[in-house]
């Protein structure tokens, strides 16, 4: 008998493999979390924990068939969006002016919310903390000091076992720790503020560096919507460059303007904002009268995709203070 | 191609765009894909090696030659690659067979136990050439046997030239041949190719 037919009965009991539920979840899983660090904060670890794992069987198998997800209609044209923005831009520069000396830090105060996820559960984290950044170079340099606050359930979730870990903390404050083991972001992620004192002050110019090797992946504007908060958590942008910021913010395509928004610390605002792939608005909130920026806000606008009810809040942050200091706390 | 079943090609190209229409390369590949990839490991190991194959192909369908219609011998070669990561997995159950006569790849789908037996002997033999070949030779022959794939597809696939899968196969027939030639002498006397 010729080898190559031998071969070919050679464990040809192995049927075809029908099962792939396994795979296909993990599939999925992949194909909704882009390789990039900063969109957890964004909430899209929740919406793929609840929406589309649940809804791997039909998403799988019915894929072909289904027309392309229309975009949500926006809150609000988006001329009204640009507005909130431009109303930022030119009230950047109403207040006094920190400037930070190389060698110093910059000590920033917040709070926020986000998805947690462990063994299949999820949850709603919420912290407040202190961090302290070189004013050039990386976070390694830094100190973080951080305190739980009680862990809330994901909407329409029960609150897991998993979270409890994190209740037994509550209230205890932590003790100053390096704030990052490595950071290796790209050099056109950086935040402190050697850099972004450095770039640029044109609206066209920041739109380019929001834009920089965003994957054309067919969520370039939401990417670069995230950007855009990447310069604003715990990042302090001198005025002219806070100002090219909202200019070139809004410039991307899908902004909208949210009324009433409100931040993780209860202060209330005008946000904008732009839905992302997994039906949460992420919100960036200004202060009505003065258009400081207060924080961000994730609110479900597609219960499926995000796999918790519609308006219900997943992620939040509050920008409570910042101020420079020579020296961060010692680490112990 | 029929309207309602645009080619490989197309589903990728428009995943690019769209990503989650990527499910459908899984939808019409992963069922034939984790065959090869359980036939090659074992059951175990086939989840983890099938589900970073495609997830693999969804990160790299950008740079995908839109210009093959078929995504298999793509998804193939890189199963193939990740399955080179567990070669002691392979070498060890091939060992057994050939050892024991005990497969504990196909042992899950086995039942009919009695008509194994007389095929043990072919079985045995052909582990132990199996297991015996070069790493490179013994995935180039399972993709043109098993993975049904041409000359052509093996070489793109894997990344390498035509000349070298044909090579490659010739001389894997050849140790397969010695290692079955006290099975089936007249094994020795076909030298026809049938791919390429």
């Amino acid at each position: 008998m010729d080898e190559l037919v031998q071969l070919n009965d050679f464990r040809s009991e192995v049927p075809a493999q029908e099962d792939l539920r396994a795979e296909a979840e993990r599939l999925m899983a992949g194909m909704s979390a882009p390789a990039r660090p900063d969109l957890r904060r964004l909430g899209l670890r929740a919406a793929l924990a609840g929406g589309l794992a649940a809804a791997v069987g039909a998403a799988v198998f019915l894929v072909q068939s289904r027309p392309a997800p229309a975009p949500p209609p926006p809150l609000i044209r988006t001329v009204a969006a640009v507005e909130v923005l431009s109303r930022a831009a030119e009230h950047a520069g109403s207040r006094p002016e920190l400037r930070p000396r190389p060698g110093q830090f910059l000590v920033y105060e917040s709070q926020s919310m986000d998805t947690s996820e462990e063994d299949g559960e999820i949850w709603l984290s919420r912290s407040r903390r202190t961090i302290w950044l070189p004013v050039e170079g990386s976070a390694v340099k830094g100190v973080l000091r951080e305190e739980l606050l009680a862990p809330l359930p994901y909407p329409g979730h029960p609150l897991p076992s998993a979270a409890r870990a994190e209740q037994a903390l509550v209230g205890r404050p932590g003790r100053p720790e390096r704030a990052a083991d490595f950071d290796d972001r790209a050099e056109f992620l950086r935040n402190d503020y050697a850099y972004v004192s450095k770039l640029p002050t044109d609206t066209e110019g920041m739109r380019r560096h929001l834009y920089t090797r965003v994957p054309n992946d067919g969520l370039q504007d939401y990417e670069a919507w995230n950007r855009v908060g990447g310069l604003l958590d715990e990042s302090y942008l001198p005025a002219a460059q806070r100002a090219a910021l909202f200019r070139a913010a809004a410039t991307i395509p899908g902004v909208v303007t949210v009324k009433e928004a409100q931040d993780a610390a209860g202060r209330e605002g005008i946000a904008a904002a732009m839905v992302s792939p997994n039906g949460v608005r992420e919100e960036y909130v200004f202060d009505r009268k003065t258009y400081d920026y207060l924080g961000r806000r994730g609110v479900v606008v597609d219960a499926e995709l995000a796999g918790a009810p519609v308006g219900s809040v997943v992620s939040s942050s509050a920008q409570l203070k910042v101020g420079v200091v020579d020296r961060p706390p010692a680490v112990e | 191609m029929s309207e309602t079943s645009p080619a490989d090609s197309a589903v990728i190209a428009r995943s690019r765009q769209e990503p989650e229409v990527f499910a459908e390369i899984f939808r019409r590949h992963a069922p034939e894909i984790k065959r090869f990839v359980i036939r090659r490991l074992g059951l175990d190991d086939a989840e983890d090696v099938v589900a970073e194959t495609f997830l693999t192909a969804f990160r790299q369908r950008g740079r995908y030659d839109l210009a093959r219609h078929s995504a298999l011998p793509w998804l193939y070669g890189i199963a193939t690659n990740l399955v080179g990561r567990h070669k002691r997995t392979e070498a060890r159950q091939l060992n057994l067979l050939a050892r024991t006569g005990v497969d504990p790849v196909t042992e899950p789908f086995t039942s009919r136990s009695d008509e194994r037996l007389s095929a043990q002997a072919v079985q045995r033999n052909l582990a132990a050439a199996l297991v015996a070949l070069p790493a490179g030779h013994r995935d180039v022959l399972l993709l043109v046997t098993w993975g049904g794939l041409t000359y052509t597809e093996t070489a793109e696939a894997l990344g390498i030239r035509v000349g070298t899968v044909r090579s490659r196969v010739n001389r894997a027939r050849a140790k397969i041949r010695e290692e079955l030639g006290g099975a089936d002498p007249t094994a020795l006397v076909n030298e026809e190719v049938r791919h390429g």
